[in-house]
């Protein structure tokens, strides 16, 4: 009888452990993963004084909101973050329209050379970035879209086009043929089916893909480094990253103005965590 | 990737007479599929041959020349001139193991890309077979592990930066407090824990990243596959060996593909963190090739070596999808 209880004492004891060692590892993981963020906050907080102090300061003595008022006037902050969403838009855009067209093609009609088009389209997702630098560079320049939005938008539509392509070929391939079947009876013409049925249908894919591309455009840093050279048309990712600040350390304001410009993205990913799950693995599940 | 080729299907013909003949008539009078096929494609594909495959062919061309791009300094043919500056003067083997310059900012890639990715893809694989299962919670763990992959990799090397601080740190700080140390040591500003630093902190980023795409190819295995292994007594490392690798090989494909590319062009990280020092340390080859570029105006061999990028990035998903990829038998 002891026996018994023993055994179910000890397969108890046994069930606890591995919950407190699951829970206690998705614990840690996740501490570690929201540190950085949680140190800038903390650090931001700080007076001035006891931002360069060691052993550090973990609970912000005093805390102040200085470092944000110093970091806004420091640095044309809502400027940034306005240039950032006109690039991440606009780029959000045209590749949800391209990536539409292209990919209904390559998933739903019948033509000759689909492999070769489909190929083409995604091996320039392999091209680096680096060898497309100054080439487009020089013809930004002789086209005047220097320090322009479209300058950007142009390279970076481009550049994830074909994994705007993928989502939109994926999330079509598994809607079921009588769709356009219905259309086409119902006397529309193939543009009209597109138009009419497959893109109001395609909200959900196209929500994927403008996330998906929207992200990459507010973080890319070597092209916003180099096409935009003046500090009034730098997106958010360049002027915090360039940001010094006017102290001999700084680092309470770069704080204050690196925690200001993740917050609006790392809110923005909360929000659409779904869907941006979605877009990271529809490459995933394919 | 290309299965999904041959599995498209336009639509197919509908069975009774009048019907077909009246989906026959609407196909005639408007665009074939063909047609409509061509008309969708042409822009998307007209707009990447420009933006994307002209511009490498110019760096190509532009790597055979001198005074590329700046206008004072007329385009002049060198031949190979370019890549013999960069190889500079000795046997491969010497330059491979101890040259400077952009042997040792391909060294660094090198070591930066084969370290970080399979670390990455271990650490990712561990993350996705934790989460792969519910539990409360699990929006919030999923949300958190999103963190490091949300943030932009320069404005991350900022912060990390700061947290590797040798005077006034936080990890530094967190170190004495354990004991590891019993004073601030200067990551940053020594050669090999500058290039280790930089290591830890992209593998803190995108081990997340590997994880959700991971997740996404452990959650399309059937499960009824586990439960069959279960009935025969197949233990937990044999169904993880038999049933969960080979199935998720298309997955492992796609994040290895995913993750190497961007790995061996790391810039923003090195840029952000340490400018590529000290000593070179931390001189990744697109950020080497950035300072020749942007810094020493040497336009050719700037070119010359993102021409050498380009080969290696193609070779390297040449390999992958060479060794990795099975066509799908439908």
């Amino acid at each position: 009888m002891s026996y018994d209880d023993n055994s179910l004492e000890i397969e108890r004891f046994q069930w606890v452990g591995k919950k407190v060692g699951f829970y206690g590892s998705i614990f840690i993981i996740a501490l570690v993963s929201v540190f950085p963020i949680l140190w800038m906050f903390i650090t931001s907080l700080k007076q001035p004084g006891n931002v360069v102090t060691f052993p550090v300061e973990y609970i912000p003595r005093d805390p102040t909101l200085a470092n944000y008022r110093a970091a806004i006037e420091g640095a044309p902050f809502f400027r940034y973050l306005l240039n950032s969403i006109i690039v991440a838009t606009g780029t959000a855009a045209i590749d949800v329209l391209l990536g539409a067209l292209a990919g209904y093609s390559l998933s739903r009609l019948r033509f000759r050379f689909k492999l070769p088009v489909l190929l083409l389209i995604l091996g320039t997702a392999m091209l680096p970035f680096i060898a497309r630098l100054i080439p487009l560079y020089s013809l930004a320049r002789s086209w005047g879209l220097l320090n322009s939005y479209l300058g950007l938008i142009i390279p970076y539509a481009a550049f994830q086009l074909p994994f705007a392509v993928w989502i939109f070929q994926a999330y079509f391939k598994e809607l079921p043929d009588s769709l356009e079947e219905a259309g086409l009876m119902d006397g529309l013409s193939r543009i009209g089916v597109l138009f009419r049925i497959i893109l109001p249908v395609s909200a959900p894919a196209m929500a994927t893909a403008a996330i998906i591309v929207f992200i990459y455009a507010w973080n890319e840093f070597l092209f916003a480094l180099t096409f935009m050279t003046q500090d009034s048309m730098r997106t958010i990712t360049v002027g915090i990253a360039l940001y010094q600040g006017e102290f001999q350390y700084p680092w309470g304001t770069i704080s204050a103005a690196v925690f200001m410009s993740v917050m609006p993205l790392i809110l923005f990913m909360l929000f659409f965590q779904r869907k941006v799950v979605e877009g990271l693995t529809a490459t995933g599940k394919a | 990737m290309a299965d999904t080729v041959d599995s498209s299907s336009g639509t197919p013909a509908a069975e009774g007479g009048g019907r077909q003949n009246r989906l026959q008539r609407y196909r005639n009078l408007r665009f074939s599929e063909e047609e409509l096929a061509v008309i969708l494609l042409t822009p998307v594909v007209s707009f990447l041959l420009a933006v994307s495959f002209y511009p490498i062919f110019d760096t190509v061309v532009g790597s055979l020349h001198t005074g590329y791009v700046l206008d004072m300094n007329p385009r002049q043919f060198v031949g190979l001139e370019n890549y013999r500056r960069l190889y500079g003067s000795g046997p491969l083997l010497d330059q491979l193991l101890n040259g400077d310059g952009f042997w040792n900012a391909l060294r660094i890639s090198l070591i930066y890309t084969v370290v970080s990715v399979p670390i990455e893809l271990v650490l990712g694989l561990g993350l996705a077979l934790l989460l792969n299962r519910n539990f409360k919670g699990k929006y919030f763990a999923q949300a958190a592990i999103l963190f490091p992959w949300a943030i932009p990799t320069v404005i991350n090397a900022r912060i990390w930066a700061w947290m590797f601080n040798g005077q006034y740190g936080v990890i530094n700080d967190l170190l004495i407090r354990v004991g590891i140390f019993a004073e601030p040591f200067p990551f940053l500003a020594r050669p090999e824990t500058a290039l280790a630093s930089m290591l830890f902190i992209t593998i803190w980023k995108t081990s997340s990243f590997m994880a959700l795409i991971l997740l996404a190819g452990l959650q399309s295995i059937p499960d009824h596959l586990y439960e069959a292994a279960r009935m025969d007594g197949a233990s937990r490392i044999k169904q993880f060996r038999d049933i969960t690798l080979p199935l998720l090989k298309p997955t492992l494909l796609v994040a290895l593909i995913f993750r190497t590319l961007p790995a061996f062009q790391a810039f923003g990280l090195p840029y952000g963190l340490t400018g590529g020092g000290p000593a070179s340390a931390t001189t990744t080859l697109v950020l080497f090739d950035h300072q020749l570029t942007f810094n020493r105006l040497s336009f050719g061999e700037g070119a010359a070596t993102a021409t050498i990028i380009t080969a290696i990035a193609a070779a390297i998903a040449m390999l992958y999808v060479g060794t990795l990829y099975e066509p799908e038998v439908r």
